[in-house]
């Protein structure tokens, strides 16, 4: 497949780290908007009275579109690439660069933004197109008499692709027309332009078509774009791709219709294995791609930037290795060392590798539970989405279908073995299945690995059993939960962008484009306290002066039975002089530490009465007595 | 934990410990061995300072302990081989030469635990100590077995709090169900004198060390202490603004949290010490890891610069600011412009909604658990939270939770899960963080249970579908392969087979273990993983054996074939490639059919003129044009702007060729192209080129492995990529 070099580098870097997210962000994608621009793409919606009608052209929705879809990038693919070129414009324009070809090869292309990784001023000047209706769009935004000829705008995108994302493992261009038979009947010009598509698919190049249908009418993609859109043969069996028209109405702007469109295949499919043997039984193997349809994004790390030069620059870094004296080492002559008892205990690299083979890689059943032996506690990191593949078995697909139709249907799940790939650690995972996509489940159907942790990984907290609810308490509450369900009853992640992340691109945008800073942030995932209080407060105010009624009557229960219990217990104990401080430290409650510190009798304790005080709090104990008594008098002034 | 421990080794190493006994092909020292050693070296790999001790043999030819200095009798034959301390790698390279057999048959074993109690109460004071002695040994020599004697000494050890282990080399042992036939006499009276101490001791074990070895294999885990994550409020409602809002004190611990193993670092063999070969096969000095030192990481910064040989030029690291990038754009920040990207938040534990349980997915997890429980001895909390656990529980409700572990953390969304305590002795809530909207990336897949065909059509019955007969064999086999009661509780009662608790991570128990070896016997090599860490790498071979039919009937319903290794990801030149209207492209192409090949377009004509060319002469003309585009991409390249294209190009040339079975023109443009980039003579220095994007990129020559008919061997490559 055309993965490029990079799929096959990875295995050189052995790092010690788990393979995981790192290798698997080598496979670059590079996507160029390709936007027409005709009389009818620029005609402004009908006029309408309604506050959320449509006030934007087709061509203005797509650059809006484009221009969200770039920020979106610029935070979830840093390293991946976008231009935009408008086409049927009066004005041509390609590069400037001497040596290509001038502008007149391309005679009604305008490329706005050549591809490349975006920069802040690709952003800067998109959004003014997009927001300030300036000079500049009305020029550009021009269309031409004469159509574009499509054999030219495609040729166009593939000389873009090859000068500027020549080993990309993911090359797309996304067309956004209105336009289903730009040549009509003109044999000639569509015979071309079905040459120029063949080029771009032997080239990599994937096509996708955005269609904008309107006022009803059905966007045909027999007429013309049939000659042009390839399917890659070994992408999904069975795969539907079916061509989604954007259209404005039903509540939905034009933007919004175009941009869900869009961003369903904005992101590459990455496979984060490929062709994975899934033995379900001895003597039965399928095969199985693997996704990571989820993955926590954090804000890139800082980088050192050079100065002194015209421009800020990105300075490179290289590492090498070296030893004591400066020398630089070979991988060969390096060991695996293990801190022991204060030295080194070393593996030589045959012996390093050695200790982290445990059989190779693959995915094998060791049998199937009911889903409710699945502890809900049971989580240390992400799923593996798989899905299965026809390339190495022919009849993965059925197979697979077959396990996932019966672990849905019976609520089971499978235990399996898994190695992703050589030299990961293996892993004990629960194979579950995800149900038809619905209004509530928004991810595939399909099987995912559910990584179970190793009893390594699980604490053991000792909680005591305290007092428990009454059931007019309980009830009371449920009418609370029942009052504040999350709006269609699910989570959606879609509507709670991450502030930090936010945040920080927000600000380095700004600074970036020399804009103001923000002063207040977004932050979705505040809750929506004044609608809570409509909704529950009063009734929740009742709720609480029950609860404190409640609490009283036990305190009182439980103080009497102290007293009782000390009753009995009198003869036993000591003296009189020994005071609160001398109970049992570990259970001094929070009361008598109080008490310990105000007549500064804490200091009395020893090191391992304090000790064993912190502990039960859950503070470290590290450190010399006067550090512990700072952290215990610490702890009581936050806490009690 | 951190408690102090104070622990005596008593080791018998008298002349018989050198022999072997019944069958073992160690003798009885080596095998009491393994256990000590794994013993000790778990301390030693620990680390810590407190955790102390001392090692008493007894046996011994000499003699050398306090209470025969005093002229005490009984006490011949003992000897400290080392007084309490904290261990190191030193006192075990130490004490493995002087664990050797003697060729004496002394010392009382009773006498040494007197020893060893002696320095456990002199080391420890009255301090708070974990104290324990252990004895290994076969007893094969008479030991002071009056009554009295054990009494004194049992009296001794309680006082003191010392915990005593016995562990004997074939000693019976009923509950493990260990029997030794024709046991000696004077054995059999030892150990029922060494079981007659046991059994007066308030804290004393008294075992086989068969049992004992055995046990070695299953892992150990390191117990973490509970850390308190989050102790404060968890609200509903702003309890700032409203007074109706409900706060709930409670805290929070980890419950989950993945297990590293142990981090190894890259060492090298110090440069003045000569090359490796003076660091081979000695035995205990390289131990002391004199001759090795740290690899450490070097950094230097290139900026691109026109002027420059290469392009870039090197620039020094105190003239670096830092900054973030925007896309390609680089942003400077100065030290005081940090903080205002950092969001600002409030340490906070607030309820945003509730969601059925039903509307959840596990996968949609998104890394490690914690545990949500009220403020102890807080009659208020605890009420509270447990009416919204029990709430919860009963509507069958996840609580969704903004939370800010402490002023200025991240944000995060939680999903808290209610455990009623049916189970459990407590209630408490589980959290699971959450996806935000950026760590959803939309893939789309076509549906598992039907075909959709390119007009529209909806099939059930497809080859890519499951035939009834599939689906009943699938389901047959999915119930044969029942996990839940397939293991066993102790008392025998079928149980859940391959809980978490008895599933161990494998490679940081492989990597202990195989470090604790090293320790002790640096020269052995590593041997294979314990058997109990690839336990469930493979199903239950009983419920294979009960399951065969099933199996056999999986098979064969899904007629599933192996593609065959040489078929895969190859066309054949008939099956050419159509859009979706099937318009034959190759026919519109017609007459005009390409031969020549551009550079502009070079990898589509370059294809389609492989793809109909009808003789070798055709291909090799097209090779040959495709070779002199990529010298003179690479020749025309400033610095290194067109290499990846030349890459790309090359790369379409190799992949091509090894389809058409021609490996052998793409080595021979190869091996001229590396001449050509290595003498300079593609304008100036260009080996950037050939290092990083060639041999790195993985475009070597093509070997046998790749292609059957080239006869370059693997080995050739290796050679030639220098």
């Amino acid at each position: 497949m055309a993965w490029g070099g990079d799929e096959e580098r990875r295995s050189e870097e052995e790092q010690d780290e788990e393979l995981d997210e790192t290798d698997y962000k080598t496979q670059k994608d590079a996507v160029l908007f390709a936007i027409d621009v005709s009389n009818s793409m620029l005609e402004p919606p009908p006029a309408s009275s309604e506050k959320r009608a449509d006030r934007d052209t087709a061509v203005k929705a797509a650059l809006k579109c484009a221009y969200q879809i770039m920020q979106q990038r610029i935070i979830a693919q840093p390293k991946d690439m976008m231009g935009i070129l408008l086409f049927g414009t009066e004005r041509s324009k390609f590069r400037d660069e001497p040596g290509s070809r001038s502008s007149t090869g391309y005679p009604h292309c305008y490329l706005l933004t050549d591809l490349d990784v975006p920069a802040a001023e690709d952003v800067k000047k998109l959004k003014e197109l997009v927001e300030e209706d300036g000079e500049d769009l009305e020029e550009i935004l021009v269309p031409s008499t004469e159509p574009a000829l499509m054999s030219n705008v495609l040729f166009c995108a593939n000389q873009v692709f090859t000068t500027n994302a020549a080993n990309f493992g993911s090359r797309r261009l996304f067309i956004i027309t209105d336009d289903d038979s730009p040549h009509g009947s003109d044999k000639t010009a569509k015979s071309s332009a079905a040459v120029r598509a063949k080029d771009l698919y032997d080239l990599g190049v994937v096509i996708e078509l955005f269609p904008i249908s309107r006022g009803g009418k059905k966007f045909d993609v027999s007429k013309f774009y049939d000659d042009i859109i390839y399917r890659d043969p070994a992408s999904e069996a069975g795969a539907s791709d079916e061509v989604k028209a954007s259209k404005s109405g039903d509540g939905l702007t034009l933007l919004n219709s175009l941009i869900s469109n869009i961003n369903s295949k904005q992101t590459p499919k990455r496979a984060y294995f490929s062709n994975l043997g899934f033995e379900l039984a001895p003597g039965l193997t399928i095969s199985v791609n693997g996704y990571m349809p989820l993955h926590r994004q954090t804000p890139a790390r800082t980088c050192y930037v050079w100065l002194d030069g015209e421009t800020a620059q990105l300075a490179q870094s290289e590492t090498s290795k070296i030893d004591e004296s400066a020398r630089t080492v070979e991988k060969s002559e390096t060991r695996k060392a293990y801190k022991f008892g204060g030295e080194y205990i070393y593996f030589n690299p045959e012996e390093a590798s050695e200790l982290k083979k445990m059989g190779g890689k693959g995915l094998r059943i060791i049998g199937f539970k009911p889903r409710s032996m699945l502890p809900m506690w049971a989580s240390v990191k992400k799923s593996t989405f798989i899905f299965p593949s026809e390339q190495d078995y022919v009849g993965s697909t059925r197979v697979f279908s077959a396990l996932w139709q019966k672990l849905l249907k019976d609520k089971k799940m499978g235990l399996a073995w898994f190695i992703a790939r050589e030299n990961a650690n293996p892993l004990l995972v629960a194979v579950l299945p995800s149900q038809n996509p619905d209004d509530t489940h928004f991810l595939p159907a399909g099987l995912w690995l559910f990584p179970l942790p190793f009893a390594d990984d699980v604490r053991s907290v000792d909680l005591d059993g305290g007092p428990r609810s009454s059931d007019d308490l309980t009830d009371g509450m449920r009418e609370v939960v029942k009052l504040l369900q999350l709006p269609k009853g699910f989570y959606n992640p879609a509507k709670y962008p991450n502030p930090s992340l936010q945040w920080h691109y927000r600000i380095v945008q700004a600074m970036a484009l020399e804009e103001d800073i923000p002063e207040h942030p977004e932050d979705a995932t505040i809750p929506k306290y004044r609608q809570m209080d409509k909704r529950v407060g009063e009734y929740l105010g009742g709720w609480k002066a029950e609860l404190a009624v409640k609490a009283k009557g036990l305190m009182h229960s439980k103080a009497l039975k102290r007293e009782l219990d000390a009753d009995d217990e009198r003869p036993a104990k000591r003296p009189k002089a020994a005071t609160a401080t001398k109970t049992p430290s570990g259970s001094m409650n929070n009361a008598q530490l109080k008490i310990a510190i105000e007549q500064d009798t804490l200091k009395k304790l020893t090191v391992a009465e304090l000790k064993e005080i912190l502990a039960s709090k859950g503070i470290s104990t590290t450190g010399k007595k006067a550090d512990l008594l700072e952290k215990l008098e610490q702890w009581v002034e936050e806490n009690v | 934990m951190a408690d102090k421990e104070a622990t005596v080794y008593i080791i018998d190493v008298g002349e018989t410990m050198a022999d072997c006994h019944n069958g073992r092909m160690e003798s009885d020292l080596d095998f009491s061995m393994r256990y000590v050693w794994d013993k000790i070296s778990t301390t030693v790999a620990a680390g810590r300072k407190t955790w102390t001790v001392g090692v008493i043999g007894t046996g011994t030819d000499e003699t050398n302990n306090p209470p025969h200095d005093e002229g005490l009798a009984g006490y011949g034959n003992i000897s400290i081989l080392q007084e309490i301390t904290a261990i190191s790698m030193a006192s075990v390279r130490e004490l493995r030469n002087k664990i050797r057999p003697s060729s004496t048959s002394g010392g009382d074993a009773i006498s040494a635990i007197v020893v060893a109690s002696n320095m456990i109460e002199l080391f420890t004071k009255k301090l708070k100590y974990k104290r324990r002695i252990f004895l290994v040994t076969n007893a094969d020599f008479p030991v002071d077995d009056s009554e009295e004697s054990l009494d004194d000494v049992a009296t001794r050890l309680n006082e003191l709090g010392i915990e005593l282990v016995v562990i004997g080399v074939d000693f019976d042992d009923p509950d493990y169900g260990y029997k030794e036939e024709d046991k000696p006499q004077i054995k059999a009276h030892n150990e029922a004198t060494l079981q007659n101490l046991v059994s007066k001791c308030n804290n004393a074990v008294y075992g086989t060390m068969a049992q004992a070895v055995e046990e070695l294999s299953i892992p150990r885990i390191k117990s973490v202490r509970p850390f308190k994550a989050y102790d404060g409020d968890l609200t509903l409602g702003d309890a700032e603004k409203y007074e109706n809002a409900l706060s709930i004190h409670v805290e929070r611990y980890f419950k989950t949290k993945r297990a590293a193993p142990p981090s190894g670092s890259m060492v090298v063999n110090r440069s003045e010490f000569g090359g490796p070969s003076q660091l081979t096969q000695d035995d205990d000095v390289e131990m002391g890891g004199t001759g090795l030192s740290a690899v450490q990481q070097m950094r230097n910064y290139k900026v691109n610069d026109p002027d420059a040989p290469g392009g870039k030029r090197d620039v020094e690291f105190s003239d670096l600011a830092k900054g973030y990038q925007y896309g390609r754009t680089v942003v400077p920040f100065s030290e005081s412009d940090f903080p205002i990207i950092k969001l600002e938040t409030k340490k906070q534990f607030t309820i945003v909604g509730f969601v059925p349980f039903s509307s959840y997915d596990p996968f949609l997890n998104m890394g490690e658990v914690g545990i949500v429980a009220a403020q102890r001895q807080n009659d208020e909390s605890e009420l509270a939270l447990s009416a919204l656990i029990r709430a919860l529980h009963e509507l069958e409700s996840f609580a969704v939770a903004r939370y800010v572990q402490k002023d200025g953390a991240q944000p995060q969304l939680f999903l808290l899960k209610p455990n009623p305590g049916i189970e459990d002795p407590f209630e408490c809530l589980y959290d699971v963080p959450l996806p935000f909207a950026e760590d959803v990336r939309t893939y789309q897949f076509p549906p598992l249970d039907k075909v959709l065909t390119l007009t529209g059509h909806i099939l059930t019955e497809h080859r890519l579908l499951p035939t009834a007969d599939l689906n009943k064999a699938m389901s047959d086999y999915v119930d044969a392969m029942d996990l839940s009661k397939l293991g066993a509780d102790d008392e025998g009662n079928p149980t859940e087979y391959a809980p978490i608790d008895e599933s161990y991570n494998p490679i940081i128990h492989r990597l202990n273990q195989a470090i604790r070896a090293r320790a002790v016997h640096p020269d052995e090599p590593i041997g294979p993983p314990a058997g109990i860490l690839l336990r469930f790498s493979k199903p239950p071979e009983k419920l294979l054996d009960d399951a065969k039919s099933e199996i056999r009937a999986l098979i064969d319903a899904a007629e599933v074939k192996k593609v065959p290794a040489k078929a895969k990801g190859k066309r054949s030149k008939k099956d050419t490639v159509k859009p979706l209207s099937g318009l034959d492209i190759d026919a519109l192409l017609g007459q005009g059919r390409r031969t020549t090949i551009s550079k502009e377009n070079a990898i589509p004509e370059f294809k389609q003129a492989l793809a109909t060319a009808s003789d070798d002469s055709t291909i090799e003309s097209a090779v040959k044009q495709m070779g002199e585009i990529i010298k003179k991409l690479i020749q025309e390249s400033f610095a290194d702007l067109q290499y990846a294209r030349a890459a790309e190009n090359l790369r379409v040339m190799r992949e091509e060729l090894i389809n058409l079975e021609m490996p052998a023109l793409y080595n021979k443009f190869l091996t001229s192209l590396k001449s050509s980039i290595l003498s300079g003579a593609l304008d100036g220095d260009r080996r950037e080129m050939w290092f990083k994007h060639i041999i790195g990129g993985r475009l070597s020559l093509i070997t046998s492995d790749e292609s059957d008919v080239s006869g370059v061997m693997a080995e050739v490559v290796t050679e030639f990529a220098k």
